[in-house]
């Protein structure tokens, strides 16, 4: 079975195109590169539901967590990978693209010659999971030309960028509200459009780059963008944790972890296969999950009452009210299924009143007050 | 080079530094200190206790993005015609200590790329080509001088110890007490002493292993934090190691109360936010109904709770009152000056700013990279410009020659053209003045509020920073100085207590004094909104005086007026918003504007867009 390979080899495999022919800095990240397990994340439940939902269908479009300093946000977001399942792509593309999108990207370039499906080897990988630190620059976000190859063999060869990583997988950026704007700009493009394309040298290419963007930051250092904002599908809070059990449980799992690492890891080897079993099983039943017409008008009703622009935000919250549903393994998505989602679906959709008091979370609770009042006097 | 051993005084500093050389996973010490107090000097002889050939690296201020992650070398790629990595200031402090001089004045692109660091412990270089992993695990050690600026929180929020501000000795004095302490010692007396200290620290080391802490004693930590107002989780680990540390350092294999003492003062005073004394007395009065725990878990699931900490959470948390964590109270309080808040760190991170009252831009600033761009729409890099062209003058050359073009020296195509990118602070800071005194009615106040936010929002939208003063009672106060978060902007607003006097004379001196300290950061341009009814009747004498003279109104106009001239003769451009009712008014707050030589505008009457548009044509 592929979902129980080794730890090392995952992390290895997700680094081979980073660390190529950087051997040494490759054998160094793996010495450091031992992320704290999720499923030993204490409390913070909205951001970790929200993370397991966008893996069981990414179309829900990424989640932005915004909060306070310290509360393990980005440690939860990288241990995310050891708890994604496996997709399949063609054997070694750097797009990680499916047989069909690898037919069509290929053969679709000028002189593409048809190839036969039958000749293409297929291997499972992890879901990668790439991270843009805030300074990168555009060429290696967007990728170029490879400089090596074109001054030791005078060849025009495409080096992919990170959004070529990212395919099909998660894109994150830490402190996401200090992120330069040029490289906002182009993420925007890319997401809105799930190709990136590069043109540089008098060659032009066209990759697939569709990513489930993950953000992560802290209000108070500055803010987002508002056409970024947007593009979340989810908006999770995380706030400090005041329940002084859970913060001495995770100060002694955390000195735990550090004292040593990989028997930590080995404690926590069962339940982060449970998890991961549990979202393949959901992301296999979501297909089957279905939405009947009342809770559908019941969603449009919350959005319209709300004031919400257009219609990403009944889209997010039906797709999210699914990947819920299949969370749970149920095949029938209720409004109680709604209502626990609909604060992280709504919350940075809401136009802000600047004379408005009410937390974004009260009203959207509130509106939901009614409808289901509504519902149930019906 | 002055040694470890002989720097006087700075006592606690050099504890700091010592439980950081035990325990490396503190992640650093930061020493706010006065000009001249010597906290360069020791940051420095802190190589002295570390083991040697511990790499020990000064971060220049002025340091590029490329020369703080790393990037290409340049030279060596010309050189050999393959690309040659070069590391970057933060990966060559890996194992070792990454020293900052005057950390709050460190530009905040640079910050975030240190921040990033600390959390990764290594540098992710995506950058020119690269695609690399650099180990970066690095002790932080930042010295600055609190009047300079405060340190970015997110930043002192990796760094495990903030040594609590104190009061400056006489800096001459000190100079001779080290000059008479070198004196009368010869070298060799320091070399034992050094040799005796690193010793003494790898006994410590040794001993960290071995050292345990009882869970009743980290739940106290832990109450104290909460108790202090800290943010964030992640101190608690920092409190708990600190402890841990100060243990080893004593030889010792369990924590006692000093170390836990000691870790609250290095670790959390620094970071409180309110006083513990106030909330034990409030926490006594209510009756205790619920039990701890109540929290279900799916309340989580659904929606985060919506507020920070605040004192009911707190009553549910003080549920078990326990002998340690009385103990920890009261020695908290002993150590504790009466004006806590002032010494604290996080009383005054308002004053930090994010990366976006910086803008990256193409014509003025400090020149931090490069990036592909339009000849005309910026500054032209030039070498990073050949650098890319490099490569390919080989091949162009062919294409070039088959294309029965002359022959150049050089081929560079457009895609070749880097144009610099520039950090300059943003143009514009908006001070919002609001009068806050008995006379603003209630409902002025929430249009106030009104008209306040939504300049907020457009400033936010313009990438320009605001500030916040209040004025009511004796004097007038900064509830956010200059920064760019409207979020807290905002936030403050929806607290500010209304009631007492106006004094009008003091919001325009400290508004002044704001406009004046941001010049020197690089603000180009001040604007002043008022909103007041313009009837200032406290002077200015009530700030320095408790039991001031009752000033008369003529004296109090003259103040205003003369303030008033000297702000627009400064060139600071002004809007007053008044707020006073119609057949009330006596035309106090148009005279204002006239003063000051700026706008005036009538709240009830005045569109939030009007004030906006106002604000922005100026």
């Amino acid at each position: 079975m592929t979902q129980t390979e080794p730890v090392a080899k995952k992390t290895a495999a997700k680094k081979t195109v980073a660390a190529k022919a950087k051997t040494e800095s490759a054998v160094k990240k793996k010495k450091s590169g031992l992320a704290f397990p999720f499923t030993a994340i204490v409390g913070q439940e909205e951001m970790k539901l929200s993370l397991i939902l966008n893996i069981i269908d990414p179309r829900i479009g990424g989640v932005l967590v915004m909060g306070h300093r310290g509360t393990g946000k980005s440690t939860t977001v990288r241990a995310l990978a050891e708890v994604l399942p496996f997709i399949e792509r063609v054997a070694g593309d750097t797009y990680n693209r499916t047989v069909e999108q690898y037919l069509e990207g290929e053969e679709g370039k000028k002189g593409g010659k048809p190839i036969d499906p039958a000749t293409l080897k297929v291997e499972q990988i992890p879901v990668p999971v790439v991270d843009l630190p805030l300074g990168a620059t555009e060429d290696r976000v967007c990728g170029t030309i490879d400089i090596e190859q074109a001054l030791t063999s005078g060849v025009k060869a495409f080096e992919p960028g990170l959004l070529a990583q990212a395919n099909r997988g998660f894109l994150y950026i830490d402190e996401v509200n200090l992120l330069d704007d040029h490289l906002v700009d182009v993420l925007l493009d890319v997401a809105a459009s799930g190709k990136n394309v590069v043109e540089r040298e008098g060659i032009s290419i066209r990759h697939p780059a569709r990513f489930v963007l993950v953000g992560s930051g802290n209000p108070e250092e500055g803010e987002l963008r508002p056409q970024l904002l947007d593009r979340f599908g989810l908006h999770a809070r995380i706030i400090t944790i005041l329940d002084i059990e859970k913060r001495v449980s995770i100060v002694k799992l955390r000195r735990e972890f550090d004292d040593d690492p990989d028997a930590f890891m080995d404690k926590y080897n069962k339940e982060q296969q449970k998890l991961q079993k549990k979202i393949q099983t959901a992301k296999d039943l979501l297909s089957k999950v279905t939405m009947t017409d009342e809770v559908l008008t019941d969603i449009a009703r919350l959005c319209m009452n709300l004031g919400i622009d257009g219609h990403r935000g009944e889209l997010t919250i039906t797709r999210t009210a699914h990947a819920h549903a299949a969370y749970k393994g149920e095949t029938v998505v209720t409004m109680q299924h709604v209502k626990e989602i609909a604060g992280l679906c709504l919350r940075h959709r809401l136009r802000k009143d600047p004379l408005e008091t009410l937390d974004a979370g009260e009203k959207i609770d509130r509106e939901l007050a009614k409808i289901l009042g509504e519902a149930e006097a019906v | 080079m002055i040694a470890f051993t002989d720097i006087v005084g700075m006592d606690l500093a050099k504890q700091a530094l010592m439980l950081l050389a035990v325990d490396s996973e503190l992640g650093g010490v930061v020493i706010p200190s006065a000009v001249g107090s010597g906290k360069s000097t020791l940051a420095r002889a802190f190589a002295d206790i570390l083991p040697e050939s511990t790499p020990f690296v000064e971060l220049p201020l002025n340091v590029t993005e490329d020369r703080l992650i790393g990037g290409v070398d340049l030279e060596a790629t010309l050189a050999t015609g393959l690309r040659v990595v070069q590391h970057g200031v933060l990966s060559k402090a890996h194992r070792g200590v990454l020293y900052v001089d005057s950390l709050s004045l460190l530009d905040s692109s640079a910050v975030s790329h240190i921040m990033d660091a600390m959390s990764r412990g290594e540098v992710l270089v995506e950058r020119e080509g690269l695609s690399e992993v650099h180990p970066a695990k690095f002790m932080l050690v930042g010295t600055y001088d609190p009047s300079d600026g405060e340190v970015r929180m997110g930043l002192l929020d990796r760094i495990g110890i903030i040594v609590p501000f104190t009061a400056q000795n006489d800096y001459r004095a000190r100079k001779k007490i080290v000059k008479m302490v070198l004196g009368t010692r010869d070298a060799e007396d320091t070399r034992d002493e050094l040799n005796m200290l690193a010793g003494f620290i790898n006994a410590a080391k040794e001993q960290l292993p071995h050292v345990s802490i009882t869970d009743d004693q980290i739940r106290a930590l832990i109450q104290t934090a909460i108790s202090l107002g800290v943010e964030g989780n992640r101190v608690d680990i920092f409190t708990v190691r600190a402890a841990i540390a100060s243990a080893a350092l004593a030889q010792r294999s369990d924590v006692d109360e000093e170390d836990m003492k000691q870790a609250i003062k290095l670790v959390l005073i620094p970071r409180a936010t309110r006083m513990p004394e106030k909330e034990a007395e409030s926490n006594e009065a209510p009756p205790q109904e619920e039990p701890p725990q109540q929290e279900e878990p799916e309340a989580e699931d659904q929606e985060a709770p919506s507020d920070t900490p605040d004192a009911e959470a707190e009553e549910e948390q003080k549920e078990t009152p326990d002998m340690i964590e009385e103990l920890m109270m009261e020695a908290i309080e002993m150590e504790l000056p009466d004006n806590i808040l002032n010494i604290s760190l996080a009383s005054k991170k308002k004053a930090t700013t994010g990366s976006r009252g910086e803008a990256l831009n193409n014509k003025r600033g400090r020149f931090v990279r490069s990036q592909p761009g339009d000849m005309r729409s910026g500054k032209v890099a030039l070498i990073p410009t050949l650098i890319s062209a490099a490569p390919w003058q080989e091949t162009r050359r062919r294409d070039s020659k088959m294309a029965g073009r002359p022959k150049t020296a050089l081929l560079i195509t457009k895609d070749d053209v880097k144009i610099k990118r520039f950090r300059d602070k943003s143009g514009t800071l908006f001070i919002f003045m609001v009068d806050a005194s008995g006379s603003m009615a209630l409902n002025r106040m929430r249009q106030a509020k009104g008209a306040v936010a939504s300049l907020l929002q457009n400033a936010y939208v313009h990438r320009d920073q605001v500030a916040l003063i209040s004025f009511r009672g004796k004097q007038a106060q900064v509830l956010l100085p200059p920064s760019q978060s409207v979020d807290r902007a905002k936030r403050e607003l929806d607290v500010l207590p209304t009631g007492g006097g106006t004094p009008l004379a003091s919001a325009l001196y400290l508004g002044w004094e704001t406009a004046k300290q941001a010049r020197t950061k690089g603000i180009t341009q001040v604007m002043f909104v008022l909103i007041t009814d313009g009837r200032g009747n406290i002077g200015l004498q009530a700030t320095f005086d408790p039991t001031p003279e009752k000033a008369t109104k003529e004296e109090l106009e003259k103040e205003v007026e003369a303030l008033s001239l000297s702000i627009q003769a400064d060139g600071v451009a002004a809007i007053v918003i008044d707020t006073q009712m119609n057949y009330l008014s006596r035309g106090e707050a148009p005279r204002l504007a006239q003063k000051l030589g700026g706008r005036y505008f009538y709240l009830p009457n005045a569109k939030a867009e009007q004030i906006v548009e106002a604000a922005l044509s100026f």
